[in-house]
């Protein structure tokens, strides 16, 4: 185990965020988790109870006699906002006193660093550069997840969970959402980070980064696999693959959400490009890990290959 | 439900007035933090000029009672004091006078005053009227006219101080007068202020001369300098001091925390509390030179000049910028500092000697003398096969141009021959004509070009011996010995150890065997050894040469230690050697590519005769390789005593040859192609001459701008983490390791056969175990030293990062010394030779050198050779040091010495660079034009041989006049020498003064005395003088000139007797300055008698 390295990596101020993420997000998924949990115990008892659900008026809190019906956002949720805001100025302030920028000096043309690393908060979109092509990548992915996030409010036909946290009526939104974000995005920084060394080679955590090291590491395509050799056989095999990919997945998960339950309820609601849109968004995420799982375990580098783009 | 035991509303029954408190609290505080970051936590240069200035203060506080107490002392002490009292006095004897001028003065400025006034008011109106006149024209041009006539006349009248008895008259003129008068005034008054200067020049001049007397006594500043400095330290403004040149991109900062570098005293870390950062620049010389104006700091010590946040990266000693601060040593046989000097090359890579960097001028002196050239191009040094090469791809495309231009006049004849009409024929012959011309001009190319290759190779030198001729000069057995590791062999040796392993060796040795030249040298028979020592010690070998081991090792450095040298060498091979090493057992054909025997030469009915004037190759007619590459040089011993010489080194030998292995496999011809191939790739030929292997060239990288290659380039193979966890994960720290142990960086990596590193080792550790990795710090000091010099010249050689008007390009005399020192560092000339004050030869410090007898058997010193010798002169002696072609076994000028001016074969191109270097040591000009004397009358000669042969001055008793009899005690050069040899000034300095010129020299100082203007001979004059005026050391200097053996002739006769006995003694009596001045004052003494 390299400490003096794995500690260099840590301390530098690019990467401070990172350890604090690497605090954070657990930290703050369990306390979102814990409320969530002691709200769903609070609905299954308005559930089990029409008369206190009937008084009741906040939709956190069991209602007591003498409390107000309503809270006004002055002065009550602005002090509290304001005591926030003082706060995160104070860490601010003293993180950029105690932290310098890592700007470094007038840069050499004949000298490229290694490993060069993109900014902590794009180095999830640096680690799919290994996967993808540079304009899928770069370009197509970006735009999808910005897409993707856009069209949340339109396709989330679930009326219940707003407003508090709950994970019982929300449970398809949570887990989609937890999958993006923290196995997409913050593992990928992570990995980015602390794993990926010179030459963009994968480290086990802790091992130190020897730029000479080269670990076998030969590449292939799929259809290379089956013997296709021809650029048009290669495409329409991709295609098919690709194809057959999204029909599988596309199943499985319409069979998933029509399970049961709430979210067959709230199927029920969305209409066919709602449900569409969805299935095109949730099957191209978790098309993301199948694919750095088959370069990982299989060195398989290209599904679907074109003359125009490699998938 | 949860169990909520209060019923308060958990929102607005909570008080968050504690947690806003502390949160603000805390906001303020880190706004608070925020400020002082902003002003000192990010500028700590603010804390180091508020600190610089109290211990600056202080520290010269604490001065001034010192240099008070230093002042009054001068002002008090008795020389002062009279000078005050002298100047005060005629400070007093002039007042008197003063005063009148005062008075005078004073009356005229009264009435000047008055008359200014008047005179300026008319003056303007006059004036307009003047322009008005010349720019019009008729009839008001004509009243102006009349306007100004009548405005001239005045009258002006005013009242004013009349200059004779001082009281104010009323006067009334006119305009000429009026002008008339104010100009006299002014003339007047410029008078007076004339005539007081010249009464007050004697005062002002002895206040000088009591300031300069005050300026000499007094070390360091004067207490109102020191108050000065005191003021200006307190009410310096906290600001960030920088140095801006903008074409050069240079912004330096330096001075913002380094303040005291420019300070006019010597501020060191103890005066400031220990404070580094703020001690003055230690070469203030250098400072003097290098105005930090001109051009800032970072140039020579690199670092981040523009930085202020952090001293770590002020100094650039951070991964990202690229050129860290030079620091101080690393090494413990290097001196504090020693790194910084690499600042220096950038600019002066021209420079082969660079005034105040030792170690950098050491380190450009071994990269050529320890052979690093041999594999490693670096601009400007051993340029010869470069240029070598260039001509003879000239001369190729010459000869094609020159059959093509044949080719063609002949057509444009034939065409010219076939033409329809005149014109057109005309056309064609004037054009065939100028094609002949054209080869014409081409054939006096290629004659310039060919004599400019026979002087490259004249001067092209290899840093190992030729290794053609191996057969005829080794003992086969030694060369696998040698080979194996010429440290354990030599220690001092520059030959590298490669690293051969057991299968290498054999094959390199069977292959050098294989590829020498089948030739044997004539056998000689045995000398003496004895009288061999005895040459080997007086005859300046051991210039070069030393013999002993280690501690015990006496002579120069410069050649091969000769300590074990009996056991190498054929005794037939080292008397030719002795006798003179250019010589060559054939000579190669550069065109042809091969060694040429005595058959090439018998096919053109030519004997077998080769040397540099028979340079040409009977086959094809292109310059031959004739002499060995060696800068050894020809010492022109007889026969005789080469072989007494050669006897005596056979000597030399710690164990007997005979019990060394023999090795018959250096005859297995089949392990030559491997060997060649080893050869080959470890670059042997870099260094040897080596058959077959003539024209491979350098197989190392080119290190001209090594220094600037990123540290990322620089392969640290398996010792990265190791370099960057010690700290030497820095270009120097590079070069270190890599010239500690060149294969360092082949520890632990997997190669093939043939991949490894090539560089060998060239330094071996302290405990001589090579098995074991060392590292630099297990060096002997010496080694140590010299990678330091070298680590420095690396470092410093950088890719140029500023305009060139920054360089030091030297042009003119400076050029000139720089190219000589080239030449004088090639062949070692400071083994013999003193060119500059500060440098000593290695004869000079030989035991055999230290008696009185001896320090007379030196060389002669050089450092004013250039104002003491003709030039024209001067390149003749060095092209022929004997001075004649037949005698040669002798010293031109010096043949009293037994050292020998050896012979060098410099090409003319050496020559002249030495010449030159030479004159522009000395200033003079080139080229030189002699002095135009006056001949001298009868009655001169006369005087002059009288004074000659005189008892007080017996000139011709130590210089030789060419009588063997005579000569053999002589101690100083022939006079009949002077007239070709010397400049008349310079002698005319040396008569008078010698010991001035060459402190220590035999010849006597004062042999003249000053009188009415004029030298006079200091002795007893021959009576012949009485009445003579002139200047009687001119006279001798004339008499120099002008002497003739007929003449020299005459003066021997006269001195008669005294000639040929001269006692030994005495002559050597003369030599030292003490023993010389004893005898001049005997010589006085016999005057008054």
């Amino acid at each position: 185990m390299d400490w003096k390295q794995l500690w260099d990596i840590i301390s530098t101020p690019d990467n401070i965020p990172i350890a604090a993420i690497a605090v954070f997000v657990p930290f703050y998924s369990w306390l979102a988790l814990r409320q969530a949990r002691a709200n769903d115990r609070l609905i299954a008892q308005l559930e089990a109870d029409p008369q206190l659900a009937k008084t009741h008026h906040r939709k956190t809190q069991p209602w007591k006699p003498g409390w107000l019906k309503e809270v006004h956002t002055w002065p009550y949720l602005m002090r509290i906002e304001f005591l926030a805001a003082l706060i995160v100025t104070v860490i601010l302030t003293v993180w950029s006193i105690t932290l310098n920028a890592p700007l470094e000096e007038l840069s050499n043309p004949n000298l490229t660093m290694n490993p060069a690393k993109a900014p902590w908060y794009f180095l999830g979109l640096q680690e799919m550069l290994v996967y993808f092509d540079p304009w899928l990548a770069g370009v197509v992915f970006p735009t999808l997840i910005i897409v993707g996030l856009m069209v949340i409010p339109y396709i989330d036909a679930n009326p219940l969970g707003s407003g508090y946290y709950t994970l019982k009526q929300r449970k398809w939104a949570i887990v989609t959402f937890g999958f993006g974000f923290i196995v997409l995005w913050i593992l990928m920084v992570f990995i980015g980070t602390f794993l990926r060394g010179p030459g963009w080679v994968l480290f086990p955590l802790g091992k130190t980064w020897d730029p000479t090291y080269q670990p076998y590491a030969v590449n292939r395509d799929l259809p290379d696999l089956f013997h296709i050799t021809s650029m048009t056989g290669k495409s329409i095999f991709g295609f098919v693959v690709v194809a057959l990919y999204f029909l599988v997945m596309g199943l499985a998960l319409h069979k998933l959400i029509t399970r049961k339950g709430l979210n067959r309820k709230i199927y029920e609601r969305m209409s066919l490009i709602q449900y569409a849109t969805m299935q095109f968004f949730l099957i191209s995420m978790v098309a993301l890990p199948i694919k750095i799982l088959i370069r990982l375990l299989f060195n398989i580098k290209y599904v679907w290959i074109t003359p125009w783009f490699n998938v | 439900m949860s169990p909520d035991t209060s019923d308060r509303d958990p929102i607005t029954n909570q008080s968050l007035s504690l947690l806003l408190l502390i949160s603000a609290l805390l906001m303020v505080a880190s706004l608070g933090w925020a400020l002082y970051d902003e002003f000192y936590g990010l500028r700590p240069w603010k804390a180091y000029e508020q600190e610089f200035a109290v211990k600056y203060s202080a520290f010269l506080e604490k001065q001034k009672p010192k240099q008070e107490a230093a002042e009054k002392a001068i002002k008090t002490s008795p020389g002062y004091q009279a000078l005050q009292a002298q100047a005060d006095a005629l400070q007093k004897s002039v007042e008197p006078q003063l005063r009148q001028l005062d008075e005078q003065a004073a009356l005229v400025d009264q009435r000047l005053a008055v008359i200014t006034l008047k005179y300026t008011d008319a003056h303007a109106h006059v004036t307009d009227m003047v322009w008005r006149i010349e720019h019009n024209s008729g009839s008001s041009k004509k009243s102006w006219q009349s306007d100004l006539t009548e405005f001239e006349k005045g009258p002006f009248k005013y009242q004013a101080v009349s200059l004779s008895d001082g009281r104010v008259n009323a006067e009334s003129v006119d305009y000429e007068h009026l002008e008339d008068d104010f100009k006299a005034l002014q003339a007047e008054k410029g008078e007076l202020l004339v005539r007081k200067g010249d009464v007050l020049r004697p005062v002002s001049e002895l206040r000088a001369k009591l300031q300069s007397y005050f300026k000499e006594h007094m070390d360091g500043l004067t207490a109102t300098q020191i108050q000065g400095l005191i003021e200006k330290t307190r009410s310096m403004d906290i600001a960030i001091k920088q140095i801006n040149l903008p074409d050069a991109g240079i912004i330096d900062r330096c001075e913002s925390c380094h303040l005291g570098i420019r300070e006019p005293l010597t501020i060191t870390a103890k005066d400031m509390g220990g404070e580094r950062a703020f001690v003055s620049h230690p070469d203030p010389d250098l400072l003097k030179i290098h105005d930090p104006d001109k051009f800032g700091c970072t140039p020579c010590h690199n670092g981040n000049g523009m930085q202020l946040d952090s001293v770590k990266q002020a100094h650039g000693e951070y991964e990202h910028w690229l050129a860290p601060l030079y620091h101080g040593s690393g090494l413990k046989g290097v001196s504090p500092g020693a790194y910084m000097e690499a600042g220096c090359q950038q600019c002066h890579a021209s420079d082969m000697i660079v005034d105040h960097a030792p170690v950098l001028s050491a380190g450009k002196d071994l990269f050529q003398w320890r052979g690093c050239v041999g594999c490693h191009r670096f601009q400007k040094y051993d340029t010869a096969p470069e240029d070598l090469t260039a001509a003879a791809q000239t001369l190729d495309q010459n000869a094609k141009q020159r059959a093509q231009d044949l080719t063609d006049a002949a057509k444009a004849n034939a065409a010219g021959d076939r033409a329809p009409d005149n014109a057109t024929a005309r056309k064609d012959y004037a054009q065939a004509e100028d094609l002949r011309l054209a080869v014409t001009k081409i054939d006096l190319e290629t004659d310039q070009i060919n004599r400019r290759v026979k002087f490259l190779q004249m001067d092209r030198k290899k840093v190992g011996p030729d290794l053609k001729e191996v057969r005829a000069k080794l003992r086969p057995e030694w060369i696998p010995v040698w080979l194996k590791n010429p440290h354990a062999f030599r220690p001092t040796t520059r030959m590298p150890r490669f690293r051969l392993d057991e299968d290498e060796l054999p094959a390199v040795a069977a292959f050098i065997w294989q590829s020498g030249l089948d030739v044997k040298a004539p056998s000689q028979a045995p000398g003496d050894p004895a009288k061999g020592k005895v040459s080997f010690e007086s005859r300046g070998c051991m210039a070069c040469h030393a013999v002993g081991e280690g501690a015990n090792a006496v002579g120069g450095w410069f050649g091969a230690n000769l300590s074990r040298v009996g056991e190498k060498e054929n005794y037939d091979y080292l008397v030719r050697w002795i006798h003179n090493p250019r010589e060559r057992s054939a000579p190669y054909c550069p065109v042809e590519k091969r060694d040429l025997t005595a058959a090439d030469y018998a096919k053109h009915n030519l004997p077998y005769v080769f040397d540099l004037d028979h340079s040409k190759c009977p086959n094809d007619g292109a310059e031959l390789v004739v002499e060995q590459m060696t800068p050894m040089p020809n010492l022109r011993l007889s026969w005789e005593e080469s072989r007494d010489i050669a006897s005596y080194l056979m000597t030399l030998k710690e164990k007997d040859p005979s019990s060394y292995p023999a090795a018959p496999y250096l005859n297995d011809p089949k392990l030559k192609a491997q060997g060649r191939e080893i050869v080959q790739r470890y670059g042997c030929a870099g260094c040897h001459e080596i058959a077959g292997l003539e024209d491979e060239t350098r197989i190392g990288t080119e290190l001209t701008a090594e220094g600037s290659k990123p540290l990322e380039q620089m392969d640290f193979a398996l010792y990265i983490r190791q370099a960057k966890d010690d700290g030497w994960w820095t270009p120097k720290g590079f070069f270190e390791h890599k010239l500690t142990r060149p294969e360092m960086y082949d520890d632990g990596m997997l190669k093939a056969e043939g991949e490894e590193l090539k560089m060998p080792d060239f330094f071996e550790p302290q405990n001589g175990d090579i098995t074991k990795k060392w590292t630099p710090k297990d060096l002997p000091l010496e080694s140590q030293q010299q990678i330091a010099e070298l680590t420095t010249f690396l470092m410093g050689s950088v890719s140029p990062r500023y305009p060139s008007k920054y360089f030091h390009l030297p042009a003119g005399q400076q050029k000139d010394i720089q190219d000589g020192w080239w030449v004088v560092k090639k062949y070692n000339c400071m083994g013999c030779h003193q060119f500059t004050l500060d440098q000593s030869s290695v004869l000079m410090t030989l035991p055999q050198y230290q008696t009185p007898d001896g320090k007379g058997q030196l060389p002669p010193r050089l450092v004013t050779e250039g104002a003491r010798v003709n030039p024209d002169w001067l390149a003749r002696f060095l092209a022929n040091p004997a001075l004649s072609d037949n005698d040669t076994d002798r010293d031109g000028v010096r043949s009293y010495l037994k050292v020998r001016m050896p012979t060098f074969y410099f090409s003319p191109i050496e020559v002249r660079k030495l010449v030159r270097f030479f004159q522009a040591l000395s200033a003079q000009p080139l080229p030189y034009i002699p002095q135009k004397l006056e001949p001298l009358s009868t009655e001169e000669i006369a005087m002059a041989r009288a004074l000659f042969t005189s008892k007080g001055a017996p000139c011709l008793k130590c210089h030789a006049v060419g009588l063997p009899a005579h000569d053999q005690y002589a101690s100083a050069p022939n006079f009949l020498l002077a007239q070709d040899r010397l400049k008349p000034d310079w002698v005319t300095h040396w008569i008078l003064d010698p010991a001035l010129i060459d402190p220590g020299t035999a010849m006597p100082s004062g042999l003249f005395k000053q009188s009415d203007g004029h030298w006079v001979f200091n002795g007893p004059t021959p009576p012949i003088f009485k009445g003579y005026e002139g200047d009687q050391a001119s006279l001798v200097m004339r008499y120099l000139f002008e002497l003739t053996p007929s003449e020299q002739q005459k003066l021997i006769q006269m001195t008669g007797a005294g000639m040929s006995a001269v006692p030994a003694k005495s002559t050597s009596g003369l030599r030292r300055e003490p023993a010389s001045q004893a005898s001049l004052s005997g010589m006085r003494r016999s005057a008054g008698r």
